[in-house]
């Protein structure tokens, strides 16, 4: 179990984590989403200890390693760019960490090479021992690079970005692999991606990190379905959202009002799912909330349809409808849509952008 | 119907391409005509004419196309002339190994250690800065740092480490030695700073991660990565003391004899038979020495 109290980097004075506290359990699938310049990079360069924090502390299994060299963590690290040493051949560049390492090396050449066998077996690349690093394609070399780390075995392995670098089939195969190594070898894995469909597929648990702060640490599942905040909602890519005020318990912000539950007198935000809309033609009557917009264009996404609304503030809004519930509807260009949605699909959130609990504010009144 | 189209379309037999006339095809070699004119007519001809030269039969007054080996034999008979090439050896490998050791750990501080490539390139600069004054002038300030009377003498004696001045300084191999490596140790560090800076940082992050030490990280991962680098420095290093003899004779008082100062002096005083064997020599020592470098790391595939 590995413990982060209170850590804190900055460069230049320009904090790129603050006070971040977090534990990562054994045996379990991580996944951390941020923006670009949100810190994922630096917290991950802090744990493997490229970086020093300036403030707080990591705990290993009970043991400090905040100043510990790099060298002597037992973490492995899986970089963006792989990383692999161009000048050796596959089967070195996995057996390095055994062979070279300054704690316990592995001194018997055959127990090198049945381990490396095993551990490129691991991750199906059983074969390409003797081939030099130049000559294997990418989602090799990235086999390659985790087949290297886990060979270590180290208490936690940090991937940065690992599928970032893949094309599209590719990414979606070491998805499911990945999941299946990890499982096969029991070690947590730490998932750091900047795409919310891989953290929400990926992970047992995901942390949702923004300007340094980890501000959402749930499953996967409870994050897509009740975002912490409206930044998380945003970044997850999946919410329509309508900023106003509230007057006498109805949210208003000149096209719609939305009445708030009880006790939740502040919201100034109000999230939609893309997926939680009924597109009405005009004329049609509309049950729920609801909001008149112009068609703008749809997108075919395969197995799902996007639709773009333009609403009378200028702003968009999307409904998305997949094609194994329903069949695609064709608009018009500027054709006037009535977009509905069940109240109860509505997220609330106050004035600092946190979530309103409803059961907490129907508690409160 | 549809599958048959296809071979319905299709001649019976293959015709061949139409092919671009010889002219066409091969007209891009004329690019090499100037440079190979010019090498042939100011290389190769004088190479081959070098070698042949050496098998003139050279008198006190005159030279004569009579073929024989006689200067070969003078050469390899001669205590003077073999023990030049033997001492041009000594002295060429003293001063790889000394270019190498003071070259080495300067570079890895310029390419490893500096991150902002601006410094980086002010500190290879101030490197060749030495350069911007002529031979000449470096080979002989050493003279007046080196001498009995010499600065590094005083300095010294004036501290108290000494009581009589180190003669040994001026006029020895070893000031040779001091001068050549001052003047060529900027040539191993320019290859090898270059290499050692194109090494990717997440490589040796990589390495410690796995559990690397640093001597480990060194041995196994830099070293290996910036060897193309010591090659080139060590083939710049080798081609330039080898054919050295303004060194040598502005520090050695003429003491030390290079093969290069033997061409000199038999060409000054007329003797080309003997200074073309000499040359032979000369370029067949440099030939091996580069055949053995580029052994060391293929060049082609590291570069």
């Amino acid at each position: 179990m590995m413990e982060l109290i209170g850590v804190s980097k900055s460069f230049d004075d320009k904090p790129a984590i603050v006070d971040l506290s977090l534990r990562v359990e054994d045996d379990e699938y991580l996944t951390l989403l941020g923006p670009s310049g949100s810190g994922k990079s630096t917290l991950l360069r802090v744990l493997a200890g490229f970086e020093r924090p300036e403030a707080g502390r990591i705990l290993l299994n009970g043991d400090d390693i905040t100043v510990r060299p790099t060298h002597l963590r037992g973490l492995g690290i899986v970089q963006q760019n792989y990383a692999l040493f161009p000048h050796m051949t596959v089967e070195e560049n996995v057996g390095f960490g055994l062979v070279n390492r300054a704690q316990d090396p592995v001194t018997d050449p055959r127990e090198v090479a049945r381990r490396v066998a095993h551990s490129l077996e691991l991750v199906g690349l059983d074969g390409l021992e003797t081939r030099m690093v130049g000559q294997i394609s990418g989602g090799q070399k990235q086999r390659v690079s985790l087949a290297r780390t886990l060979i270590t075995e180290p208490k936690v392995c940090l991937l940065d970005e690992p599928l970032g670098a893949l094309d599209a089939n590719l990414r979606e195969r070491m998805t499911v692999e990945l999941r299946k190594i990890r499982k096969a070898l029991g070690v947590t894995f730490f998932h750091v991606t900047g795409n919310e469909s891989e953290a929400i597929a990926m992970g047992d648990r995901m942390i949702v990190l923004d300007e340094g702060r980890a501000i959402q640490v749930a499953p996967p599942d409870t994050v897509f379905d009740h975002p912490a905040t409206v930044r998380v909602a945003r970044f997850l890519n999946a919410y329509n959202l309508l900023h106003g005020t509230t007057e006498g318990g109805v949210f208003a912000n000149g096209e719609v009002q939305i009445p708030v539950p009880h006790g939740a007198a502040d919201v100034s935000s109000v999230a939609v799912r893309y997926d939680a809309v009924e597109m009405h033609r005009d004329g049609a009557e509309a049950a729920g909330t609801a909001l008149k917009a112009h068609f703008v264009t749809s997108e075919f996404m395969g197995s799902k349809v996007v639709y773009f609304f333009k609403m009378a503030s200028g702003g968009i809004f999307e409904v998305e409808r997949h094609l194994s519930s329903s069949d695609p509807e064709t608009f018009g260009v500027g054709e006037a849509v009535t977009l509905s949605w069940d109240g109860r699909d509505v997220l609330f959130y106050d004035g600092r952008g946190d979530l309103i609990s409803v059961a907490a504010a129907k508690g409160a009144a | 119907m549809v599958a048959t189209n296809a071979s319905d379309v299709r001649p019976a037999t293959a015709v061949p391409a139409p092919q671009e006339s010889f002219w066409a095809r091969n007209r891009h070699y004329l690019l090499l005509a100037p440079g190979v004119v010019w090498m042939v007519l100011f290389l190769v001809v004088p190479l081959l004419m070098m070698v042949y030269v050496s098998f003139w039969t050279q008198t006190t007054f005159a030279i004569s196309s009579d073929l024989t080996i006689k200067s070969w034999q003078t050469f390899f008979a001669s205590e003077t002339y073999f023990g030049a090439l033997l001492r041009t050896l000594r002295i060429w490998l003293t001063v790889l190994c000394l270019t190498l050791l003071i070259g080495y750990p300067t570079a890895l501080f310029i390419g490893q250690f500096v991150r902002n490539k601006t410094l980086q390139t002010i500190l290879l600069v101030a490197c060749v800065i030495p350069f911007w004054t002529s031979f000449l002038i470096r080979v002989l300030a050493w003279r007046p740092m080196l001498g009995k009377e010499g600065a590094v003498n005083i300095l010294l004696q004036g501290m108290g480490i000494i009581d009589q001045p180190i003669e040994v300084l001026l006029f020895t191999e070893l000031s040779v030695i001091i001068g050549m490596v001052q003047i060529y140790v900027v040539f191993m560090v320019g290859p090898i700073a270059f290499m050692l800076a194109r090494i990717d940082h997440s490589l040796i992050e990589a390495a410690r991660d796995l559990g690397a030490s640093s001597w480990t990280i060194f041995r196994k991962i830099i070293f290996p990565l910036s060897l193309p680098g010591v090659v080139v420095g060590a083939i710049f290093v080798s081609v330039m003391v080898l054919g050295e003899f303004a060194t040598a004779s502005a520090l050695s008082g003429r003491k030390v004899n290079l093969l290069g100062n033997i061409i000199v002096t038999q060409v000054g005083s007329l003797k080309w038979a003997f200074a073309a064997v000499v040359g032979v020599i000369l370029t067949a020592v440099m030939a091996v020495v580069i055949t053995v470098l580029l052994r060391v790391v293929n060049l082609r595939k590291e570069l």
